[in-house]
């Protein structure tokens, strides 16, 4: 029988949250493997397992209950191991490396967040900062918008200058962010948003890190920020 | 800012998708389940900005912004709306005050319409994406 992993913990006495269920169509039950203090967070696995958005969030949630008790280290999703055995082999074998990990998760949660522009306050921006951007603008307006030639020209120049704001905007995003967290991490790059970055940080400092968001936004129009969190600690387990 | 928690709901699990699938521990002895049909959600969207498309709509939006506004206020548009109905309400310009605010109005309601229609080419390549 094939076991899915979801995270490694330390429960303690903490038991899980009644009828946890997981992956699997009907949702199969959520159980424990142990050793000593440490516990995998684990149930079987379906047959053709296949990364479908069902149970991409059953993983997900499993890991978010678990997470609420205690430390976990969440798994990243389709872990497979033969057997709850070879779980057991596995915390046994690297379990002063697991249990390091947990403690300096401690009370610790990840924030996600990406920036994309309101594109109309950023093509404002853009003109804003070029003279000769706004001049030609101004052409093709006059001109009923110029021709196809004209249009696509000056939409790539437009465009250049939408980049070059999306550089400079990520990294004021970061430089006011960074110092608020206890590590940062970021990509993946393929969100079709310009940052996209996580924060490991005390739950109780996530408050601060909402209000400077919202600062952010403030002084800064053509920010569109989204959170995410608080959520398992993804980016911070390796 | 849009928020989102990490607990359950739907709304957000296109965006920590990533997460679940790019991050979180790997372990050797463990088997990772195969992601082939995963793939398409990690179409770099990038390239798509670099595109004759884009470059067109960008023209077409910049034809439509007005050129003598402020940075800054082209974001507050609609505070300007606020500020001249409510100075056209006490003073004696009010006409041509509330004239200039349809205009503004109207300029708003022509970038909204172009912002909606952006949004929703989005959200249903989004949604082409989360079917496969």
């Amino acid at each position: 029988m094939t076991t899915y992993v979801y995270g490694i913990a330390r429960l303690g006495r903490t038991p899980l949250p009644e009828d946890l269920t997981g992956i699997g169509d009907p949702p199969l039950p959520v159980r424990l493997v142990t050793h000593d203090d440490l516990a995998a967070v684990v149930s079987d696995c379906p047959e053709r397992l296949r990364p479908k958005r069902r149970d991409l969030l059953a993983h997900q949630n499993v890991v978010t209950e678990v997470g609420r008790r205690a430390p976990v280290l969440p798994m990243r999703f389709g872990s497979l191991s033969d057997s709850d055995d070879r779980v057991r082999d596995v915390l046994d074998e690297h379990a002063d490396r697991y249990r390091e990990a947990l403690v300096k998760l401690n009370g610790r949660v990840e924030y996600n967040v990406k920036a994309v522009h309101r594109e109309d306050a950023v093509l404002h921006l853009v003109l804003a900062e070029n003279a000769g951007l706004r001049s030609l603008a101004a052409a093709n307006q006059a001109d009923g918008g110029g021709s196809y030639e004209q249009r696509l020209r000056f939409g790539e120049l437009v465009a250049q200058g939408v980049r070059e704001r999306e550089g400079r905007d990520a990294e004021l995003v970061r430089e006011t962010l960074a110092p608020l967290a206890e590590r940062e991490r970021t990509g993946p790059e393929n969100s079709g948003c310009f940052l996209n970055v996580s924060y490991l940080i005390e739950e109780a400092a996530a408050r601060r890190l909402l209000d400077e968001v919202r600062r952010l936004e403030k002084a800064h129009p053509q920010l569109d920020l989204t959170v995410h969190g608080p959520l398992p600690p993804y980016s911070f387990v390796e | 800012m849009e928020q989102g928690g990490g607990a359950g709901g739907t709304s957000g699990l296109y965006d920590v998708l990533e997460l679940v699938l790019d991050r979180g521990l790997v372990i050797d002895a463990f088997v990772r389940v195969s992601l082939v049909g995963i793939e398409i959600l990690k179409i770099d969207v990038r390239v798509v900005v670099a595109s004759v498309d884009t470059y067109l709509r960008f023209a077409e939006a910049c034809n439509r912004l007005d050129l003598e506004a402020g940075p800054h206020r082209s974001a507050g548009l609609p505070d300007i709306v606020g500020q001249m109905t409510e100075s056209g309400a006490h003073g004696k310009t009010k006409g041509a005050l509330s004239g200039a605010a349809q205009t503004v109005q109207d300029a708003v309601r022509q970038v909204r319409g172009k912002d909606t229609e952006s949004s929703r080419t989005t959200a249903s390549r989004r949604k082409k994406e989360e079917d496969q």
